[in-house]
């Protein structure tokens, strides 16, 4: 890697690092010298709003299967299916997700066994 | 009592760390990719292991190494390795509540990437206060780690793995989604949320089917937000406008 590449390197880790942080200093800032206390209260309702729907569009970007063929598509179903009913029966974080890849990895190794 | 507070931070620690775990699903096979692509762009291992450090940003690492082996303009490359991670701008504000003062939080934003993002907006508000800097520390240290190690794999070995075990790097992502939808469930406490969350992923997923990876985060929560600020569905029960789902 040349020098110059080495700097390009620094400046965009730099910035990645500043674009996470310098975010947290403002809302920090902002709860201190707001009347509505330092808690979720003193949020703009438009942050309130998007938190979650990045975290929905994180899920929507990672559904696309690895292999995008019926049989992806499939043990994708599946395993949301699964994944799911699990979660509903325990209410927890770690199970549904074990019992979720399992039923994924199932149905991807059976469809490819058949076809 | 003086003897309760390391117990608690290392148990928030622990805690963090075996939350993180699903995570690994989804990043180990990625950064295999990324080291694996890396290398055969021209990087050596530990130009490889340095982006993956310090950038540490999945999709810009990728459009990265792939603009600078094909000669792009540098100012050019970087530009648009941060413009994709523009989105992390609004990630550490929706977390700033629920931080308690510590001289670490400024040092722990390095680790807070999407993934780190949904599980720490859903956790930490259940977590006690004593615990959430040590939580926060686990989580994303395991996560950066396998970052690393996931693209010193690949750069080292990833033509063989992934020859050798085609199907790992195919089954393991599914922890991604699997663990997303279970942060995301939970929000679904109104018709109102259920049509603004349901419109994000469906954007979301729409926008990666046809190549808009890189924008489809923002894109997607954007159109979310949008419908929840333009429609008024009666409610079933839960929060409304402005509340936590």
């Amino acid at each position: 890697m040349s020098l110059e590449l080495w700097i390009g390197t620094l400046v965009a880790a730099l910035g990645t690092y500043l674009i996470r942080l310098l975010p947290l200093l403002w809302m920090q800032r902002r709860m201190k010298s707001s009347d509505r206390g330092e808690g979720p209260e003193a949020m703009p309702q438009w942050l309130v709003i998007l938190g979650p729907m990045m975290i929905a569009a994180v899920l929507g970007v990672s559904l696309v299967p690895r292999t995008p063929d019926a049989a992806g598509w499939g043990a994708t179903v599946i395993g949301l299916g699964v994944t799911l009913a699990v979660w509903w029966r325990t209410r927890s974080l770690g199970w549904p997700v074990v019992a979720g890849v399992l039923a994924f990895g199932g149905v991807v190794i059976a469809a490819r066994m058949v076809v | 009592m003086a003897g309760t507070r390391p117990t608690t931070a290392m148990s928030g620690w622990w805690l963090g760390l075996r939350e993180a775990l699903p995570l690994l699903g989804g990043y180990i096979p990625v950064a295999i990719s990324f080291g694996l692509i890396s290398t055969q762009a021209g990087f050596s291992t530990v130009e490889t292991l340095v982006i993956s450090t310090l950038i540490y940003a999945g999709a810009s690492q990728f459009l990265f190494v792939g603009m600078a082996a094909s000669g792009s303009p540098l100012w050019l490359t970087v530009a648009l390795t941060l413009l994709i991670n523009l989105r992390h701008l609004v990630y550490a504000p929706n977390l700033a509540p629920w931080l308690p003062q510590s001289r670490w939080w400024p040092w722990l934003m390095h680790g807070l990437t999407d993934q780190v993002f949904a599980l720490a907006h859903i956790r930490l508000p259940q977590l006690p206060e004593s615990q959430r800097v040590g939580w926060f520390f686990g989580a994303a240290l395991l996560a950066w780690l396998s970052w690393i190690a996931g693209s010193l794999l690949g750069a080292v070995g990833g033509e063989w793995l992934t020859s050798r075990w085609p199907l790992l790097g195919e089954v393991m992502p599914f922890a991604l989604p699997a663990l997303f939808l279970v942060l995301v469930v939970p929000r679904f406490t109104s018709r109102r949320w259920a049509a603004a969350l349901s419109i994000s992923i469906a954007a979301a997923l729409v926008c990666t089917l046809t190549g808009l990876t890189n924008i489809a985060i923002p894109l997607a929560a954007a159109c979310g937000a949008l419908c929840f600020y333009l429609i008024r569905l009666p409610t079933t029960h839960g929060p409304e406008a402005g509340g936590k789902p």
